[in-house]
This record gives C-alpha cells, sequence and structure tokens, in this order.
C-alpha cells in the first residue's frame, strides 16, 4: 500500500480469505500489480478523500475501479458508495460490488447509489476467480473513464 | 112585546091543589137542576116574535131577573166577533128554514165576563110553517177551560218529545222487554229499520259486553219501578259497537206493576274510545322504563311516573311541586331556561344527550325528548319530558372505545413486533448467506489453491480427500441457497399479472433441460391460464420439473406429462413422471424442509425443493399433493385459485 501513485484497483474487503482468493486471482492473470486492500468502510473512505490514516495522500490519484464488498465493519458498502457518489471529484468512479448477497434489495440499492457492476461472489473457487478477474481485466483494461 | 119570567108562566090550575103544588114542586126541580147544570131553557114564539128565558139563562147572563130580554138582536148582541155571527145565522135559519143548531159560542156577560156557551136550538114546525124555537143554553166555560188546559198541555208534551227526539236515543219497551217505541235515532245508531226493531227485544243489539249480573241488576231495578241509569255498549247491525248513556223509567200500573219501559239514551261512543284511549295512555306512562314528566313553563314539576322515580330516585310526592332544576347539574342550569323558551316557542326538543343529576347526587347520562302541552285554549301551557337512561349505553360506548383503541395499540404492538421479527430475519438471512457462505467459499478456494500450487506432491488418495472437501463445501453452499430462497418466498411481495401457464411450463421444461443429456418426453396439454406471481411460480414449474426429469433420468425412455382443468374457480395441474417414484406413505414427508426419501447418493438434492413449491402455492390460496409408487413414477398436483387470495 505504499506505491500511492500507480495505485490502480482498490479493494475494500474484510473477510481476508476472500481478499487474498481475489488478489490471487487478479495477480495470475497479471491485473493485480497496483492494488491497495482496505479492510474496512472508514479506511476505504479515508484513503480515497485523504484522511486520518491517509491524511496527505495526493487526492489527485484515483483508482480505475474500487472493488466494494457490501458487508463492511463501521461504515458499509453502501455507505461508502453513497459517499464517493456525493463527492464531486470521485462521483464518476466505477465501483464493482462484490459481495455474497444476492438479496434484490441490496441490489437495488446499489444501483440506486450509482454502481456501475454486481458481482455475487460464486460460492466455489473456480467461478470466484473467473468472476474476479473477469472484472477486473474489463475495469482496467478495456473501460475508459473521464480523466 | 113583553117579557115574563119563565116562572110566571106556570099557570094555575083552580080547584087542583095538589096539581098545582105538584106543579110548583116541579118548577123548583127544574130551577135546581138548572142551577146544578148550569143549563138554562128559552123559547122563541115566531108569531108573537117573544122571546122566553128560563132563570138560569138570566144568571148565564149574569143579568137580573127583571132584565128585558124579548129583544132577540139584544140577546144574539151578547155574543161577539165570529159567535155572534154563528148565532146570528144559526137562529135565522132556525126561524126561516127550521134548521136545528148546536153551537159553542163565545159570550160576553154583563158583568163583561168571556164565558163559553153550548147553545142548542130546535124548531117546531106545523103545516111547514115554523111555529116557534126552543132550545137550551150551558155554561161550558169549566169545560172549554180544561179543554184549553189540556190543548196547551198537549202541545207541551209534543214540543217535549220533539226535542227529545232531536237529542237522544228514545225506546220504548213493554214489560215482556218487546220494543214498542222507536225514535229515529235509535234506528240510526243501531242502523236497524224501525219494523226491524219494533215486536223485538233488546237482545238483537246486545254486544255480549256486559255481565248477565249486569243485565239482572237492570232488570230487577227497573221491574220494581226504579230508574235505572248506566253506561250500556250495544252492537249495531254491521257488527260495530257503541256506547249509550242509559236512563230507563219505569212507567207502572196503578197496582204498581210495569205498564211500560221508557229508555233514554245519550251516544258516548266517542268518550268511551276516548276513555280507553286515556287508559291506554295513563298505562304506558306508568309503565313506561323511561321518566315521563309534565312541567309548567316556568319548570315546576306537574307529573312524575315511576319511570322518573326508578331514574331519578325521587318519589312523585317529592318531586311534584318542585323545580326541574334540581336535576340538572350547576352547569347545565342555564340549560333550562333556553328549553322552556324553545317549548313556549311551540319547538319540539329531540333527542338531545345531557347529564342529568339523581337525588342522590350522582349523575346519569340520559336522551331527553321534549314537546309542548297545550291547553283547551291551543296555548302551550307546559311541556311534556321523556328522559331515557342512556348511561349503560354511554358505558358500553366507552367500553367498546376503550376494547377498540386496545385493540388498535395491540396491533400496533404487534404490527412492531413483527416488523421487528422481519427485520432480524433479514439482517439473519443477510448474515447466513455472507457470513456462512464465506468459510466454504474459503474451504473450496484454499483446497483448490492447495491443489493448484502443491498438487504435484499430492497423491490420488490425497486428491480424492481434498475433493471430498471441496463437494461438502459445495454442497453446504448449495444448501444454504436453497434455504434462503425459502425464506425469500415466505417475505417476497407478491406481484401478480396474468400467467400463460401452458408457456411457463414449456419454457421452465427447456431451462431446465438445458443441460441435460438423456432429455425426457414432454407430454404437455393445454393447461388453464391464471392470475399469479410469475416468478414464484416459474419456480414452482422449476422445481416439480427438475425433481421429474432428475427421478426420471435413470430410466431409458424418460416420460413427463403436464397436464391441467379448470372448474369452479379452481384451476388444477398436475406433472407426472415415470421415474423412481416413492412409497405413498411417505408422501406426507414430501413437502417439509430437509426432508428427503432418497439417499444422496442416488439422487442428489437438499430436500428443500419441494417444501418451496408448497410454499409457494399456499401463498396463492392452492393446494399441493403428491401421488406415487416405489419405482412406478411420481405425480405432484397442484391448484389455484382463478382470483388469488394471498396467504402468508
Amino acid at each position: 500500500m505504499s506505491d500511492h501513485e500507480s495505485v490502480e484497483l482498490l479493494l475494500v474487503e474484510d473477510n481476508s480469505r476472500d481478499a487474498e482468493v481475489t488478489i490471487r486471482s487478479l495477480k495470475k492473470h497479471h491485473l493485480a500489480n497496483r492494488v491497495v486492500h482496505v479492510k474496512d468502510g472508514q479506511q476505504a473512505l479515508e484513503w480515497l478523500f485523504g484522511q486520518g490514516e491517509h491524511a496527505g495522500r495526493d487526492r489527485t490519484s484515483k483508482p480505475k475501479v474500487v472493488l466494494l464488498d457490501l458487508k463492511l465493519p463501521k461504515v458499509s458498502g453502501l455507505e461508502v458508495l453513497q459517499a464517493i457518489r456525493a463527492n464531486e471529484q470521485t462521483q464518476f468512479l466505477p465501483i464493482v460490488v462484490l459481495t455474497s448477497s444476492q438479496e434484490e434489495k441490496d441490489v437495488i440499492e446499489s444501483y440506486r447509489l450509482g454502481v456501475n457492476s454486481y458481482i455475487v461472489k460464486p460460492g466455489d473457487f473456480e467461478n470466484f476467480s473467473a468472476a474476479v478477474a473477469a472484472a477486473g481485466h474489463y475495469w482496467l483494461l478495456v473501460n475508459h473513464e473521464p480523466k | 112585546m113583553t117579557t115574563t119570567p119563565h116562572r110566571s108562566t106556570v099557570p094555575r090550575i083552580a080547584g087542583h091543589p095538589s096539581a098545582e103544588e105538584a106543579l110548583h114542586r116541579t118548577a123548583a126541580l127544574l130551577r135546581q137542576t138548572e142551577a146544578i147544570s148550569r143549563v138554562g131553557g128559552w123559547e122563541y114564539v115566531v108569531a108573537t116574535n117573544h122571546l122566553v128565558w128560563s132563570e138560569e139563562v138570566y144568571r148565564i147572563h149574569e143579568v137580573a131577573l127583571d132584565f128585558d130580554a124579548n129583544d132577540v138582536t139584544q140577546a144574539i148582541n151578547f155574543h161577539q166577533g165570529e159567535s155572534r155571527q154563528r148565532i146570528d145565522l144559526a137562529f135565522r135559519r132556525a126561524v126561516e128554514r127550521g134548521e136545528p143548531f148546536d153551537l159553542e159560542l163565545e159570550l160576553l156577560t154583563a158583568k163583561g165576563r168571556k164565558i163559553w156557551v153550548r147553545a142548542i136550538g130546535r124548531a117546531e114546525v106545523s103545516n111547514g110553517q115554523v111555529m116557534r124555537v126552543y132550545g137550551n143554553l150551558a155554561d161550558i166555560t169549566e169545560r172549554k177551560l180544561a179543554e184549553e188546559s189540556l190543548r196547551v198541555s198537549t202541545k207541551e208534551v209534543f214540543d217535549l218529545k220533539a226535542a227529545l227526539d232531536e237529542h237522544a236515543i228514545v225506546a220504548i219497551t213493554d214489560p215482556q222487554g218487546k220494543i214498542t217505541f222507536v225514535n229515529d235515532k235509535f234506528c240510526a245508531i243501531s242502523q236497524y229499520s224501525r219494523s226491524e226493531l219494533l215486536g223485538q227485544d233488546h237482545r238483537l243489539i246486545n254486544s255480549g259486553h256486559h255481565s248477565k249480573a249486569f243485565i239482572r241488576d237492570l232488570w230487577r231495578t227497573i221491574s220494581r219501578g226504579k230508574v235505572w241509569h248506566g253506561e250500556i255498549k250495544n252492537k249495531a247491525k254491521d257488527g260495530t259497537f257503541y256506547w249509550v248513556d242509559t236512563t230507563i223509567v219505569p212507567f207502572l200500573h196503578d197496582d204498581g206493576k210495569p205498564r211500560q219501559y221508557v229508555a233514554i239514551r245519550a251516544d258516548i261512543t266517542e268518550r268511551k274510545q276516548a276513555e280507553v284511549e286515556l287508559l291506554r295512555l295513563a298505562i304506558l306512562v306508568k309503565s313506561s322504563d323511561d321518566a315521563i314528566i309534565g312541567k309548567t313553563l316556568d319548570g315546576i314539576i306537574t307529573a312524575w311516573n315511576p319511570g322518573a322515580e326508578r331514574i331519578f330516585g325521587y318519589s312523585a310526592a317529592e318531586a311534584i311541586g318542585r323545580s326541574m332544576l334540581v336535576l340538572f347539574p350547576p352547569e347545565r342550569i342555564a340549560e333550562e331556561a333556553t328549553i322552556l323558551a324553545q317549548i313556549a316557542r311551540g319547538e319540539n326538543v329531540q333527542h338531545y344527550e345531557t347529564e342529568l343529576v339523581r337525588r342522590d347526587g350522582t349523575r346519569i347520562d340520559t336522551s331527553v325528548t321534549l314537546s309542548g302541552i297545550t291547553g283547551g285554549d291551543g296555548r302551550i301551557i307546559g311541556a311534556v319530558k321523556i328522559a331515557r337512561d342512556i348511561s349503560e349505553r354511554k358505558r358500553a360506548d366507552r367500553e367498546i372505545h376503550r376494547l377498540n383503541s386496545e385493540l388498535e395499540q395491540r396491533v400496533r404492538d404487534r404490527t412492531a413486533q413483527l416488523e421487528v421479527a422481519n427485520k432480524e430475519l433479514e439482517a439473519f438471512s443477510f448474515s447466513v448467506s455472507h457470513d456462512l457462505r464465506a468459510p466454504l467459499r474459503a474451504i473450496d478456494s484454499f483446497s483448490r489453491m492447495l491443489v493448484e500450487d502443491n498438487g504435484p506432491q499430492l497423491d490420488a488418495e490425497g486428491r480424492r480427500l481434498l475433493d471430498v472437501v471441496c463437494a461438502e463445501a459445495k454442497r453446504m453452499g448449495k444448501l444454504i441457497d436453497d434455504l434462503l430462497a425459502f425464506s425469500r418466498i415466505g417475505r417476497q411481495r407478491m406481484e401478480d399479472s396474468d400467467i400463460d401457464m401452458t408457456e411457463l411450463a414449456r419454457a421452465t421444461f427447456t431451462d431446465v433441460t438445458r443441460t441435460q443429456s438423456n432429455v425426457p418426453r414432454l407430454e404437455l396439454t393445454a393447461l388453464p391460464p391464471i392470475h399469479g406471481d410469475r416468478s414464484m411460480l416459474r419456480q414452482v414449474w422449476f422445481n416439480l420439473l427438475a425433481n421429474a426429469v432428475k427421478f426420471s433420468g435413470k430410466q431409458a425412455q424418460p416420460v413427463i406429462a403436464i397436464t391441467g382443468s379448470a372448474a369452479d374457480g379452481t384451476a388444477a395441474y398436475s406433472v407426472t413422471d415415470n421415474g423412481a417414484g416413492f412409497d405413498q406413505k411417505f408422501a406426507g414427508k414430501l413437502f417439509g424442509v430437509f426432508q428427503r426419501l432418497h439417499s444422496e447418493e442416488e439422487f442428489e438434492g437438499t430436500g428443500v425443493g419441494l417444501a418451496l413449491v408448497q410454499r409457494i402455492i399456499h401463498r396463492h390460496g392452492g393446494t399441493v399433493a403428491a401421488t406415487g409408487k416405489l419405482h412406478g413414477g411420481a405425480a405432484f398436483q397442484f391448484t389455484l385459485p382463478k382470483s388469488i387470495n394471498e396467504k402468508t
């Protein structure tokens, strides 16, 4: 997490196992060179807005995508999403929800708050790895976002 | 013409003193007879134009015996007016034609008294010549006066009778009770004609109202010659009844036996009806549960029924004469003046609810109605106040209100509890889906990563063991998914739409068999359409068809038949397969969560599918059933109401 300047993907995930599999999959597909992993919603916002622990961080450097879990300690994923969209500097930041929740209300609420993609974590290793790889590939390499 | 007193005309017969004496005696006897009977004699001799009076004639004319009566004209002149003309004419005819006469005439005596006389005249005729006219003169004044008096009294009786007939119902009955006379009013009120009544007795109009004793007393009274008075109810010809105030006066023979009974009656039917009406009203007032109170326009109590005693606790004696204000609570005293003013203006006050005060000071809820009482001249002189005790109703109202709000509060509490429970359940579901799955994913992922990174170092048994770990983790994940789906179905809001069940069943079958190698033959007939939640009913078809496919998968030629029918507002569907089937005695267990009739080795599954089917169908207000035979296939039926009535 030291290489702030070159961060391309922010992973917000409290489950270290899921985080490990996610990063392993990204690495395997050479997509994890500049990944920052934070473990709760508060850390995510502090990192993004250069506050608290991350005060002084160059906020002009934005990741290309945020992989956001919904069920997070302290500040929930939906609150993080809402805060990102509410801020002028981060309002267009691509956000992909990566969650175990298939609850329709979570899906709807995420889209209402302006999520770019919603992925339900597959229960098995192969599909989970594949989903993470596909999302990373798409948002880091294929997608074009506003500067 | 000379006049000689009659006496002097008696001849004397010489030499016959006894004869003379006898003659004298006869003359004296005649004089006495004349005086007693007041009849005199007279004679007129035509040839001599000589008129002779007997002594009594002098007395009748009230002239002295030396009065010169020889002038006929003078004698006639004692009569006046019509009497004079009549005697003049009659006398002349007697003299000229020999006609007799007999007249009753008025006569003015010499003393100026008017008397009545009867003058009888006869003519003596000889050879066609009237020789003389003679006759008598009787003083009939007494008889005439008696006649006149009788005439006057008879007239009075007739007048009285006419007046009585105008006023009263009159009948006369003989001692045997037979009607001998009825007046018009009797006929009118009884509706019988006179001919129908005469000769009948009073049983004809007997109403049957009176007791035998009453009738007996009546007859006993009048047959003893006493007047009977009473009120009798009679029956008219048309069967209607009328009341008559009756007086029966018995008239007796000299021997004291009844001669006839005169009954005079007055029609009192209206009064009797009014009496009955009043009696009924009095009973109503007395027996009313409501307080019925009379008061003057000054608010002084004038009447107080038992209802009022019961409701307010004052006896009639205590209440009458007091002011109505004793019934008013202090804060409502002013109301009474307003109400009395309204009544005085002729307005009625209907059903207003107010609190009044009892004798013991407690208060009572009442519904009050007031109306004016008018006096004989039509002016309002007081009011009737009817107060109904509605404290029971008020208490009930308050109780209902209290129960209602209690119930509402309980519903609110229960709803809040349910909302909390729902929220907890949602949180639980979320945490199950999130937290329970994460470790499973980790188990699978890390096992796979071990194989990826260190696969070559593991022997076949080591890899098999890891595969088991992964398979069990996967199965656990599936269980969690199904359980979540089951829980979601119960909470999910139903979205109704018209559904083509034939199309939905066919499309779902296609989905179910997409990855299937041994696709069963589908026999699908047209299914009745239904109104329901499309995604839920798709789940029903999916689970039933997936089951059918799964359990018929080991058949050489699997067949799945889908049929449907509709009747009485209910649609019925069935899915039949020729697969493994089940023992019918376990049919009841099929729809329980996690209930399975086959081992995981035989047929994989979590045991949630049919429970989910049942839950969806029940939410639609339908029913599910299963029939099967071990190794003989299974059939699942479900029904749905045409118009759904959601159940949770």
